[in-house]
């Protein structure tokens, strides 16, 4: 399925590690939907399901109107300055939205709020460097 | 001049991925290990990248253990019995914990790279992150020199690293003042694995409400 340029949402995008994988990413598991992997381009959505919402809780930071996308939804995660893109598939739910309400990051002085998407490695480091563990992000479908 | 960019003998800009290229096929600019490393990462990410569908990628990506090395050729074993060639060149980032160079790379290290495919079938790095981690945990107990975390059903014991480890607290900026860390806390811990031990060095912890 192809990406679309529909806008969706924006925030803030972190990383995590899934399926095989060494050192602690080894017990990550296949994520809620069972085919999330590090290597492939693949995101966790806080809105995956209602049970995946409970655990989020994006709208205790004000995220309240995410919609729901479960698992094989397709987005495509733009960097807000640098314009890179990477076409990703839901996998997962996540991030914990809940747990780091109010945080930003920014970039040329415009912030993004909240943590509103989770990137394996494959797709976080198509857009962005992996040692800076979260980016602004834009995304459309 | 873009900090992604540089130029050719003529004049013409080249772009940091086209200049991997070269750079890895021309065979004679891949350096000695020593002078390898310490690039910014997040510069080998500045130029729009075209994407279409999730299937399509316009550079490649590897992910495993460093099973061994030649020269500035590194054997990646993947975690999915698949098999990796990456190709360190002088453009390449390397970050252990910060960026370092290639000298630091060690057999048994985990990796994730991100680079250009070569016709060989190996991967031009452009970065390479050796035994990186990015963990949601609990904070479960606090040492002098260390943090007690659970990551899903798992312990992971955290080393505070100094004049490394940093704090943010809800959203603030980094600081090196860990004192505020509490037991029971959602943390996000950056840092980098030690397979030596399974423990992992801590770059920097997060922590919100």
């Amino acid at each position: 399925m192809a990406c679309g340029s529909t806008y969706l949402w924006r925030g803030e995008t972190t990383w995590f590690c899934c399926g095989s994988a060494w050192g602690p990413c080894g017990s990550a598991g296949g994520g809620a939907c069972g085919n999330c992997r590090s290597s492939a381009n693949h995101g966790a959505w806080p809105n995956a399901s209602a049970a995946c919402w409970d655990i989020t809780r994006p709208d205790l930071c004000g995220e309240g109107g995410i919609p729901r996308r479960g698992c094989g939804a397709v987005m495509n995660v733009k960097h807000q300055c640098t314009g890179a893109t990477v076409c990703i598939t839901i996998t997962d739910c996540g991030p914990r939205t809940k747990s780091f309400c109010g945080e930003q990051t920014c970039c040329n002085g415009e912030c993004r709020s909240n943590r509103i998407l989770d990137l394996t490695p494959a797709a976080f480091s198509a857009i962005g460097s992996l040692s800076s563990g979260k980016l602004p992000v834009w995304i459309y479908e | 001049m873009s900090r992604n960019q540089s130029h050719t003998p003529e004049g013409r800009a080249l772009g940091r991925r086209g200049f991997l290229s070269a750079a890895a096929l021309g065979g004679a600019t891949i350096v000695g290990a020593s002078a390898l490393g310490a690039l910014d990462a997040d510069a080998a990410f500045a130029a729009p990248t075209p994407s279409l569908d999730p299937a399509v990628t316009t550079t490649a990506f590897a992910e495993g253990r460093i099973a061994g090395r030649n020269g500035s050729m590194l054997e990646v074993a993947g975690s999915y019995g698949d098999t990796y060639r990456i190709q360190l060149t002088n453009a390449t980032s390397i970050w252990k914990v910060h960026p370092t160079t290639a000298d630091a790379i060690e057999p048994g290290d985990g990796l994730y790279a991100r680079g250009v495919p070569m016709p060989d079938g190996s991967i031009a790095a452009d970065a390479v992150w050796v035994n990186i981690v990015n963990l949601h945990c609990t904070v479960r107990g606090i040492g002098r020199d260390r943090l007690h975390l659970a990551h899903g059903t798992h312990t992971v014991v955290g080393r505070i690293v100094p004049g490394t480890t940093s704090a943010s607290y809800r959203g603030g900026a980094l600081t090196s003042d860990l004192s505020r860390l509490r037991i029971g806390q959602d943390a996000q811990v950056l840092g980098a694995w030690r397979p030596s031990d399974d423990t992992v060095d801590i770059v920097r912890v997060t922590v919100g409400h």
